[in-house]
This record gives structure tokens, C-alpha cells and sequence, in this order.
């Protein structure tokens, strides 16, 4: 039911063994060179240029690829070279398995199949961004992971409004928010009022009553639910080589005043309207 | 009937997975332990069979928390329960650290279960 890689999907389904699987990766690893061990192996550059770099990384926030053209040791079209050798030689996890010999070709490809049918419903879809954004990809599917969860994890039945810029401070009964790091930085907040709070938590809880639930775990829920959400954005990310880190979440009881959008931050507003005039908030606030 | 041990800073994930284990017949739920510090003492007080537990707590991670168990008792069972479960490296990671499966959020009491008997 969660976004998966298919090596967990495989384990998960009880397909292969862990053993064998750890077996496969172990191969992978032999097998799938580093980009710096693929253009030493292409004669691009030396063991001492490796070790320049790395050290050269402490004090530079760069991916070892720029950096390496940033010092001059690589030109760009040799990167694009390494790049491509490393791609064109990849060795994925299915075709590993059948290397160690735990499947075949014939059964990676129908658990390919079986694979691809079980994510098809976190396939992503278009979402218009009112503003052009750096990323924009990667927020489009972060919000349309989240109507997702709000179908797959908390069964309601929703209609999206239209996404907005955020000129205001932002205002709502409970939020949960989680901050992602990695190759991108952003805040994620789900804000919701205390009819939908509830409706988090009978899912969440998987009780039909919730009355008597203490705020604590009412909150928690919520965050829960944000925790659920954001993993999955995170394991998507990685999907499409972007990493995405996430950290515990947090709950905000925004005063009066609301929540405003903070400095150097882009704020994006994606209604979720729900039921009987209930709206649900996802809130970005994304690192400029 | 196999003691598990929950690890988790989540009230509510935990109070799914003592759902789970107690309506199962098979499992027992022996504690509830809120980052991964308090579940190596757990794991010496209650000596649990198999103990379920959260990937991203703050606190002692569940990361940090498995490379200490397996160290510390030879025959712990640890699955890993995570939203992060879709992440090939977080999943490879736990795998080679010891953990014997990883359960992806959201979950259903069957796929729970399926894993747990499988130990």
C-alpha cells in the first residue's frame, strides 16, 4: 500500500529470501561503480585527483561531478561520458537477482509486472503551480501524493482546490509539519480544523469514535498521517534521483496572528476541500 | 506465543501495532518503548522475541538503536516499521545492518502479520 522499491516489494511479498536479496546487492555493489571509480576506470583521472576532491568536499557543498569539473580535473564532456558509462552499465536489482541465481528472467518478468500493477496507483499526475519554481517537479508530486493519502489512508472522498502562492499568514485549528532536507529544503504542513482532525484520527487509529481521545493523541495522529505522507514524497523523490531527507515531525498550534510564510521561503497553499464544506491545507514552504 | 517489543515515538502507530499483535492470537505485546535508547533497555528487561521499530525517531534513531542491538543480543529479531520503507538506500541500510524485514507505512494488519510470522 506505500510507495516501494521492488527489493523491498520482492522481500515483502516473501518472493525472495533477505539473505538472497543482501546477496544481490552485494552484487550491485561490486558491479555498479562510484562516479569516481568509473572515470578512474576510464582513465579521466587519477587515485591522488579522487583524493583532492574528497578533501575539497569537506569544505565544498558540491556533488563530487561538479566538483570535479569545478577543479578542472574533469571537463564537462567527460562527465556526461561517465554519466552515461555509469547508467549504460547499471545492474538493477531484478537482473542481479538472476545473476545469483534466485530467480529467473522469466519470473523477474512477471514480477516486474506484478510490481509495476501494485504502484500504479502512486503514479504521478499533473499539478499546475501558479509560479514557476525551482523543482516544480518535485512539489507537483509531493502534492499529488498527498491527495492520494487522503483517499488511500484516510478514505474521504476530496475535491483539490487551486494551488496558490501564500501572501498572508497562514491560519487552521491543528498543523502537523515535517522539514525535508537533502537536494531540497522545504517545510510540509497538513493544517486541519477539529471535524477533520478527528476524521484523521478515526483512520489513523482505525476506531470508529474518537470522542474520548486525549488532544495528545489527536495530535499525534495528525502527525502521523504527515509522517506517512512525507516518507512516501521522500521514497518517490528517490525514484527520481532526488534525495529528500525527512526528519520527526512536529505539531503547531498557529496563535491569532497565524503562521507566516518565513523569510527566504516561497509559500504554496493546495486546498483540500472535503465533505460538507471541511477544508484540509497542505502548506509548502519551500527554501528559495 | 512470541513476545514482541514496539518501538516507536508515535502514540498512534503504536496503538495500531499493540491492536494488531494482541487481536492476533499468535504475538504478545510486551512493552512500548519511545526512542531507541529505551528499547535496548526494554529489549534486556522484557526480552522480547521480535521487536518492531520506527526508522525516524528523535532521540536514538532506530537506525543507531538496530546496530546496537545486534551487537548487544545475538538473537534479536528486528523489523523495521517506516514510512521510509520506499527509500532503496534506508531499505538496503537496515537489511545489512540486521534488520530482518521492513514494514512500509501505511500498513494492513495482514502484511503486518504475514512478516512477523515469517520469523
Amino acid at each position: 500500500m506505500a510507495v516501494k522499491f521492488f527489493g523491498q516489494y520482492l522481500v515483502e511479498n516473501n518472493l525472495v529470501s533477505r539473505e538472497v536479496l543482501l546477496k544481490a546487492i552485494e552484487l550491485q555493489d561490486q558491479k555498479n561503480l562510484k562516479l569516481g571509480e568509473m572515470a578512474l576506470s576510464m582513465g579521466y583521472l587519477t587515485d591522488k585527483d579522487i583524493e583532492r576532491a574528497h578533501n575539497a568536499q569537506m569544505s565544498k557543498d558540491m556533488k563530487l561531478g561538479d566538483l570535479l569539473v569545478d577543479m578542472g580535473i574533469l571537463t564537462l564532456a567527460q562527465l556526461d561520458d561517465v554519466i552515461t558509462r555509469q547508467k549504460n552499465t547499471h545492474l538493477y536489482i531484478g537482473e542481479a537477482l538472476v545473476q545469483v541465481g534466485a530467480i529467473t528472467t522469466d519470473q523477474l518478468l512477471q514480477h516486474l509486472k506484478a510490481f509495476k500493477a501494485d504502484q500504479a496507483q502512486y503514479a504521478s499526475e499533473k499539478i499546475e503551480l501558479p509560479i514557476t519554481i525551482a523543482n516544480s517537479s518535485i512539489w507537483e508530486m509531493t502534492a499529488d501524493l498527498t491527495y492520494k493519502m487522503v483517499t488511500r489512508v484516510l478514505d474521504l472522498q476530496f475535491r483539490p482546490g487551486k494551488c496558490e502562492v501564500i501572501t498572508a499568514p497562514c491560519t487552521g485549528y491543528v498543523m502537523a509539519a515535517m522539514d525535508f532536507s537533502g537536494d531540497v529544503e522545504a517545510r510540509y504542513i497538513i493544517s486541519v480544523s477539529a471535524p477533520l482532525q478527528k476524521e484523521v484520527a478515526k483512520a489513523i487509529l482505525r476506531e470508529k469514535n474518537v470522542d474520548t481521545e486525549p488532544v495528545e493523541v489527536l495530535d499525534d495522529t495528525v502527525m502521523e498521517f504527515v509522517n506517512i505522507i512525507c516518507g512516501n514524497v521522500a521514497a518517490k523523490a528517490s525514484q527520481l534521483g532526488t534525495i529528500m531527507e525527512i526528519n520527526p515531525p512536529v505539531t503547531i498550534k498557529p496563535t491569532d496572528a497565524g503562521l507566516a510564510v518565513p523569510d527566504g521561503h516561497t509559500g504554496l497553499s493546495f486546498p483540500i476541500h472535503i465533505g460538507d464544506g471541511e477544508t484540509m491545507e497542505l502548506i509548502l514552504f519551500i527554501k528559495n | 506465543m512470541k513476545k514482541v517489543l514496539v518501538v516507536d515515538d508515535s502514540l498512534s502507530v503504536a496503538r495500531q501495532l499493540e491492536k494488531i499483535i494482541a487481536e492476533s492470537g499468535d504475538f504478545t505485546c510486551v512493552g512500548h518503548a519511545k526512542d531507541g535508547a529505551e528499547a535496548i533497555k526494554m529489549n534486556h528487561t522484557e526480552n522480547p522475541d521480535i521487536i518492531c521499530m520506527d526508522m525516524n525517531m528523535p532521540g536514538m534513531d532506530g537506525l543507531t538503536a538496530l546496530r546496537s542491538l545486534v551487537v548487544l543480543d545475538k538473537d534479536v529479531k528486528v523489523v523495521m516499521v517506516t514510512s521510509l520503507g520506499g527509500v532503496g538506500d534506508k531499505f538496503t541500510e537496515a537489511l545489512k545492518l540486521g534488520a530482518k524485514n521492513v514494514i512500509s507505512k501505511p500498513f494492513e494488519s495482514e502484511t503486518v502479520l504475514q512478516i512477523l510470522r515469517q520469523l
